[in-house]
């Protein structure tokens, strides 16, 4: 068969409008899963490289410098990670009482209470000196609480929630399931300060594990290719550093300068300009010739974790965020209860009883431009009309009825639609049978636009759950659950803007903002459920 | 028998528009009457006008009077629920609720009142008999209707409005979306209704008039050319425009 050239070239047309069809359709898919993607990846998983004054290297026996070995031991309920030295000379030593809480170690707002021993025995002294000597005390600050022995401490630790205390490391077999070692990290590096100088414009402040490891392993020649100046490093170790833990940690390659007295080690340190040393924390001595660098830890984990969503809220960067998830299912029902009868009703009425005409079009306009409007405007008025012009004052019940406002134009305009397209013969045949208007509304046209009527109420559940210029205004930022319709609180999408603007934590936004998506996701599904039955019913 | 209805010089407007001149007619009991004639002739406007569905239009205004059981139906204090339960429709296009079967057929009792399920049961089963649907649905009774084929969508209807136990059926052009097999199963039905019902029937199809009516009128630009017994219109008609409408001559 012979095909025209007019033919073949509508061949053509229709091929290039499939791919570019195609085309265009893959990569909004490929946008929005990678979207979605990203955050719930960086919701549930945390990837942070994080500088601390310590290596990488915990072990949960300090050595202090006479010599003696304690563990340090918490109340089980302590989700205690790796901690690094001075963490529990600041938990020992806190100016505040009550401030004196795990929040910055692990993330729980809980009190801290030290245990202390009150004899005066060499290893007690000993760890008393490292505990108060950094901040020059003499004596254990007045909050502390003490045991007569490392049984009697085990046991008060077990029994107080957040207790911390010490024991010797000889009496480890002494400890019970409801107490933890906790695994500090002591060992610092420090360099000599020539290499640290700002020369040419650069200066060597941070190491990642990598280069630290690239060191002592020898392979770095010069200075310049980690970041500094033109010196090649000479890798030293202090006689107190815990050998078992660095040769576990450096591997077979490891070869540094090794010292028979601290004194040469320091001494070392400060006459060579390329010297690198690892230093235990509890002898390292300060001076204008070395310092200690920062070294890059990347810290992976479970960001979203059952605990996250259960544990009660608190400020900064501890807690979790149970409360704004119950507030803000709290707010969805509630802004629902007020606005889905309301805006059903009121487009019932323009598409069933108005008379159609120049005051139902100007309604119809009115409403329109309400849908278009900004929240945050919305925000304004509610906070300017409910907050104070009806002293509602700052809370659930301002927030709450701004936030109908806002959706209602929606809502309207969606049951509007919904209810415009069921045919008119629906009506007809109810009211052909007798039906009155309202029988015939309640029983066949509302069944009928249910669905569309659903899709409009989804659409503001998705806008009252990620609504946060309203309630900025309108809500206040307490940490609390709502008690009561006037008391200030947080819903998620809220806490995830604090967080964000106030600095506190990527990876806390990220998880309050994968939990906000599952939120919507779950009443996403939810409805589609309910409008299954429902289509199978109206057989369409 | 005896005249069940009775129209008395009924004019209807939309808006500036006359859609009925003086339409004056009297419906038999217990006999199907059939309106013919082209389309916009006033036949689907004149049976709407016999259960006051042109109610629901704004811009429609009606004069004269219809006499249903010796009252006339435009008075004011005319109750039009009333009027439609005694009069029922079934319309040009199948229009089932989205609901069941069942609560299709039930719907008419329930809001007029009846609850009892048992009641309700008798009456379902009974006004699926009467529309000779009973023996292809009784297994899937409480499925969708939605599901049933246009056909059977149409005896629902059908069934529906009988639920409501009325006098008198309208029928708008109720075979005029369905395939033939399903039209012959209705004209059936109208056949056997009439025993218990008065049926008007609107149809664009002479034969269907031919087939199933006593009484026929036939409609032409808003007045009622002819009007007589089937018989008298198909074979003896008066009017010369009868005749050509009858024998194809346009329409």
């Amino acid at each position: 068969m012979e095909i025209s050239a007019n033919t073949k070239k509508i061949h053509r047309n229709e091929n290039i409008a499939r791919g570019v069809i195609w085309g265009f359709a893959g990569l909004t898919i490929l946008i929005l899963a990678w979207i979605l993607g990203f955050i719930l990846y960086r919701g549930f998983y945390s990837n942070n490289v994080v500088g601390y004054k310590y290596t990488d290297m915990s072990s949960d026996v300090l050595t202090l410098n006479d010599g003696s070995e304690v563990i340090f031991i918490a109340n089980k309920g302590i989700r205690v990670k790796d901690l690094t030295a001075d963490s529990m000379q600041e938990l020992y030593t806190h100016v505040i009482r009550e401030l004196n809480k795990w929040s910055d170690y692990t993330e729980q707002s809980v009190l801290c209470q030290p245990i202390a021993y009150k004899d005066e025995s060499p290893f007690n002294s000993s760890v008393k000196a490292f505990l108060l000597g950094k901040e020059g005390l003499d004596n254990w600050k007045s909050y502390t609480t003490y045991a007569v022995d490392s049984r009697q401490m085990i046991e008060k630790v077990a029994e107080t929630k957040g207790a911390l205390g010490y024991i010797p490391a000889g009496d480890r077999n002494l400890l019970t399931k409801d107490v933890v070692p906790i695994p500090l990290r002591s060992i610092q590096v420090a360099m000599n300060s020539e290499a640290l100088a700002i020369k040419d414009n650069r200066s060597f402040q941070e190491f990642t594990e990598d280069t630290l490891k690239a060191i002592f392993a020898g392979k770095v020649v010069s200075m310049t290719s980690i970041g500094g100046i033109g010196i090649a490093p000479l890798p030293a170790i202090a006689p107190n550093v815990n050998r078992s833990l660095t040769d576990n940690w450096f591997g077979p390659e490891f070869i540094p300068k090794q010292f028979d007295t601290m004194e040469g080690f320091y001494d070392y340190m400060s006459r060579n300009p390329g010297a690198v040393g690892l230093v235990d924390y509890t002898g390292y001595i300060p001076s204008d010739s070395y310092e200690t660098v920062t070294v890059q830890r990347r810290e992976r984990g479970m960001n979203l974790d059952l605990w996250f969503l259960i544990e009660k809220p608190a400020e900064g960067n501890a807690g979790g965020i149970s409360y704004f998830i119950i507030n803000t299912l709290f707010m969805i029902l509630m802004t629902l209860l007020f606005s889905a009868p309301i805006g059903i009703l009121a487009a019932v009425y323009l598409v069933e009883y108005a008379k159609q005409g120049p005051l139902v079009t100007v309604l119809r306009m009115g409403t329109e431009t309400l849908a278009g409007i900004p929240s945050i405007v919305f925000g304004l008025f509610g906070r300017i009309f409910f907050v104070n012009i009806l002293g509602m004052g700052i809370g659930f019940i301002s927030s709450t009825l701004t936030v109908t406002l806002m959706i209602l134009p929606t809502l309207v305009r969606t049951s509007e639609e919904a209810l415009k397209a069921v045919p008119p013969i629906l009506r007809e045949g109810s009211m052909g049978l007798g039906a009155t208007k309202w029988q015939t509304i309640f029983r066949v046209v509302l069944p009928a636009a249910s669905q569309g009527i659903l899709t409009g109420v989804i659409l503001a559940v998705g806008r009252v759950a990620g609504e946060t210029a309203v309630l900025l205004y309108t809500l206040g930022s307490s940490y609390d659950l709502v008690r009561n319709l006037h008391s200030p609180a947080r819903v998620l999408s809220l806490h995830l803007y604090l967080l964000f603007s106030e600095a506190v934590s990527f990876d806390r936004a990220f998880a309050t903002g994968t939990v906000l998506v599952i939120i919507v996701l779950i009443t996403n599904l939810l409805t589609r459920r309910l409008i299954r039955k429902n289509k199978q019913m109206a057989g369409r | 028998m005896a005249t069940m209805i009775e129209v008395r010089k009924l004019d209807l407007h939309y808006g500036d528009f006359k859609a009925l001149h003086g339409i004056d007619m009297e419906i038999e009991e217990n006999e199907v009457t059939a309106l013919i004639g082209p389309s916009g002739c006033g036949k689907s406007t004149f049976i709407r006008t016999i259960n006051r569905m042109n109610d629901l239009i704004d811009s429609v205004r009606i004069d004269g009077e219809i006499y249903y059981g010796g009252e006339n139906i435009y008075d004011d204090r005319y109750d039009v629920i009333e009027l439609r339960k005694r009069i029922g429709m079934v319309f040009q296009k199948p229009n089932p609720f989205p609901m069941s079967i069942y609560d299709n057929i039930a719907y008419g009792p329930r809001i007029h009142g009846k609850k009892n399920k048992a009641e309700l049961d008798i009456l379902v089963e009974k006004s699926l008999h009467h529309a000779a649907l009973w023996d292809e649905v009784k297994d899937r009774i409480h499925s969708p209707a939605m599901g049933l084929s246009g056909g059977q969508q149409q005896r629902l209807c059908l069934a529906r409005t009988l639920a409501v136990e009325p006098d008198v059926v309208l029928m708008d052009e109720p075979t005029s979306a369905l395939d033939p097999v399903s039209t012959a199963k209705i004209e059936d039905l109208v056949h056997e209704l009439k025993k218990d019902y008065t049926i008007v029937i609107v149809t664009h199809n002479m034969q269907q008039a031919g087939r199933i009516s006593d009484r026929t009128a036939f409609f032409l630009n808003g007045y009622i050319e002819e009007f007589g017994t089937t018989d008298q219109i198909f074979f003896n008609p008066v009017s010369s425009k009868t005749e050509a409408y009858i024998s194809g001559k346009f329409g």
